[in-house]
């Protein structure tokens, strides 16, 4: 706890700001000062300058939680994407990048995030077009139901992959398949038979591959 | 605005704020998406409309405390005489 709250700050600092903010208003509520320029700036304090400590800095706590892989099993739904990203045994695209430490315990957020400027709102406003669907769709579906019916909104973009992996480096050039993919922009890496699929779900729902199995097609380099 | 509404409204003020860091510190301790969006919406909403509350309150009270500073400079002051200067 000690090291997370070194680590990590902004928790601590919320609940801190809330606390004396919240002691501040019920001072005032049971003493029931006279309104004069003190109980003025005690208000001030506890309606104006804690609170929004509290809220600002929960904001930003808040944020960094949403790109937490708990955060994304929160819906019941993605249980089976969350089981097989931490299963140490499991050879899917998305468990192997799970394990990379750059990638830890944010590696749904880093390959489904956008990039580029406005990448972090564009993530966040696809973020709550999940939480929609997951409140008026998927609230109640079965697991079994999930794996069959639960979707990518859009084309896995080969620009997530090329922000990490270089298409530069000589090696990448001598691969056939890397070749057809310049000329057609519409072959993802994570496509079956290329690097993926990503995650051990077909759309059907079938396994595409045994857990523990054999390594899934292609490698990282 | 009276003394004693003042004192209401900023009591109601009190409690929404109370309320709002509530949501907040569970998106802290329970953070999930509903209480993450919850804290970052209906918790903001409150609080700035608990803020607003109290400037409202401040300002009545400072325009009051004007006013009444002036009746009191004005029943201090001695009356003018016939021809408008000071006596």
């Amino acid at each position: 706890m000690a090291t997370s709250i070194l680590g990590n700050p902004l928790p601590a600092i919320t609940i801190l700001c809330a606390v004396i903010a919240a002691a501040l208003l019920v001072h005032y509520i049971v003493k029931r000062p006279p309104l004069n320029t003190q109980t003025k700036l005690l208000l001030l304090a506890g309606l104006g300058l804690f609170p929004i400590l509290s809220a600002g800095s929960g904001s930003y706590a808040g944020f960094v939680q949403t790109t937490k892989r708990d955060f994304c099993g929160g819906c019941h739904v993605m249980e089976p994407w969350i089981k097989d990203a931490e299963d140490p045994h499991s050879t899917s695209l998305s468990a192997m990048h799970a394990r990379n430490e750059l990638f830890g315990d944010k590696s749904c957020y880093t390959c489904h995030a956008d990039y580029g400027m406005f990448g972090t709102v564009a993530t966040k406003i696809a973020g709550l077009h999940h939480v929609y669907g997951y409140l008026t769709k998927y609230w109640d579906t079965p697991l079994e139901e999930a794996v069959k019916t639960i979707k990518i909104f859009k084309p896995f973009p080969n620009s997530t992959c090329t922000h990490c992996h270089s298409t530069t480096l000589p090696g990448f050039a001598q691969v056939p398949d890397h070749k057809a993919t310049a000329d057609d922009a519409t072959a993802s890496c994570a496509s079956k038979g290329c690097h993926g699929p990503a995650h051990p779900f077909a759309s059907n729902g079938e396994p595409t591959a045994p857990p523990h199995g054999a390594p899934a097609t292609g490698g990282t380099p | 605005m009276t003394a004693h509404r003042q004192r209401q409204i900023l009591v109601a003020a009190c409690v929404m704020c109370l309320v709002a860091l509530a949501m907040i510190v569970w998106s802290i301790v329970l953070p999930s998406p509903l209480s993450v969006m919850v804290a970052m919406s209906v918790a903001q909403g409150i609080g700035t409309l608990s803020l607003m509350l109290y400037v409202w309150v401040v300002i009545a009270d400072l325009r009051r405390a004007r006013v009444l500073g002036e009746d009191e400079k004005a029943a201090a002051s001695p009356a003018p005489g016939k021809d408008g200067n000071v006596g």
